[in-house]
């Protein structure tokens, strides 16, 4: 191993400090997204097919695409040019800690539409919550297992961080693929409950403002079962060491969030707006 | 001194210099430079990971990370984060002092003692000291890197 006495201190930067080079992602992710958010907006407004469909898939294939390069670059950097010193790494945690606040006061809003909607009912859905005719989903049914589920993946994902802080690698892989495991059957547990449910999203406000949240919240999971998965890919590849895996990290602080946002779901939608 | 004992292996440095420079001029993405047939290879790097086993940062830091860390192990800070030399005015005498691995350095002098002005950046170059316009303070650059480097 090279010690610092054998290097030239001048052949190596003076700062700490990343300072990124030009990539073509940016732009890249922007187009993407253009075309993604006008392909959904054709799709909902009942453009036809023939001219949502390219918008929208092709939206969605270059947005997936560029995340997926944008982020093996980032990963490379990190892991393989050694650009992540401890104040990157401190920069990046704070720039991901701030997304996560953000994203809390995007359901933040959707909370208070639901509260705005159900705590005094209109006239116009017979002033009652849940609304005149609407058959809510059973608390004590598929909602609670899913609660079960959730929870327990927030304590399987901290089994296998533990595990990494511990350099235990069976332990650590084993965590994450149960906890990818749970989030992927609570994925299907919600899909094989928005199939069955009496109610559609243009059901009155309570049907919008039940797939709106419930929505928006499933799709926070299929984010961070992402974000988990790249984890998992990462740590099988022996990028983590015990003190630098701040992408698990950020995995682990974005699953926790979805877990805890699933609590005030389960409380306030269908367990209190379902009785 | 760190500084004056990382000089002392010359050769190494240049061919390290070499492929940093080469890797400036780099493709679009980060990971086309590393998958490509002739990467730049990682300027400092540990023994990584034994198979089977998660590493530690000291088996598998590599890059400028690797360099703080080693830093660290020697109780040093590989990286000058304090701030400059603001207990006394400069003279043409006796300046203040900015070390520098570069040819020049961007200074911003607040004055004797600190925040005593509103901030004046003024770039210091090598071969020519700087007085602060505000309070007059004298910096000279304490140039320690190569002399012919000239990038970024």
């Amino acid at each position: 191993m090279l010690s610092i006495n054998n290097l030239n201190r001048s052949d190596f930067q003076y700062h700490p400090y990343h300072l990124v080079t030009p990539s073509p992602w940016p732009l890249m992710i922007s187009i993407s997204l253009f075309c993604f958010v006008i392909g959904a907006v054709l799709y909902m407004h009942g453009y036809p097919y023939s001219l949502v469909g390219a918008t929208f898939r092709l939206g969605f294939i270059n947005t997936a695409a560029t995340m997926y390069f944008w982020l093996t670059d980032v990963t490379n950097e990190g892991t393989l040019n050694g650009d992540h010193t401890k104040e990157v790494v401190k920069g990046l945690l704070i720039g991901f800690l701030l997304f996560l606040v953000s994203e809390l006061f995007v359901f933040v809003s959707v909370f208070w539409a639901y509260f705005h909607s159900s705590l005094v009912a209109a006239i116009e859905i017979g002033g009652i919550w849940p609304p005149l005719a609407i058959i809510a989903l059973d608390p004590y049914g598929i909602p609670l297992l899913n609660t079960i589920v959730l929870l327990s993946s927030g304590s399987t994902v901290t089994m296998g961080h533990h595990a990494v802080l511990k350099r235990d690698r069976r332990y650590s892989i084993w965590g994450l693929l149960l906890t990818i495991i749970l989030a992927i059957f609570f994925t299907g547990l919600q899909y094989f409950e928005y199939v069955n449910a009496t109610f559609t999203i243009a059901d009155s406000v309570f049907g919008s403002v039940f797939y709106c949240s419930t929505g928006l919240h499933g799709l926070h999971v299929l984010v961070g079962t992402g974000m988990l998965l790249s984890s998992f890919v990462r740590l099988v590849n022996y990028h983590f060491t015990d003190s630098h895996h701040q992408g698990l990290e950020s995995g682990i602080l974005y699953w926790h969030f979805v877990d805890v946002v699933w609590l005030f779901l389960y409380v306030a939608v269908y367990y209190w707006g379902g009785l | 001194m760190l500084n004056a004992s990382l000089r002392a292996v010359r050769p190494v440095a240049l061919r390290v210099t070499r492929s940093a420079q080469l890797s400036a001029i780099r493709a679009l993405s980060t990971t086309s430079a590393v998958r490509s047939d002739h990467p730049p290879p990682p300027a400092i790097f540990g023994p990584g990971a034994k198979p089977g086993e998660l590493a530690t940062d000291e088996q598998q830091a590599t890059g400028l990370e690797r360099l703080q860390l080693l830093a660290e192990m020697q109780g040093v800070d590989a990286f000058d984060k304090a701030p400059l030399d603001s207990s006394r005015v400069g003279t043409l005498e006796d300046p203040i002092k900015v070390f520098s691995l570069d040819t020049e350095r961007l200074v911003g002098c607040t004055g004797s003692p600190a925040d005593s002005h509103d901030i004046h950046w003024f770039q210091l170059r090598k071969d020519k000291n700087r007085r602060c316009p505000e309070c007059g303070s004298v910096y000279a650059l304490d140039h320690q890197g190569h002399s012919d480097v000239h990038h970024h």
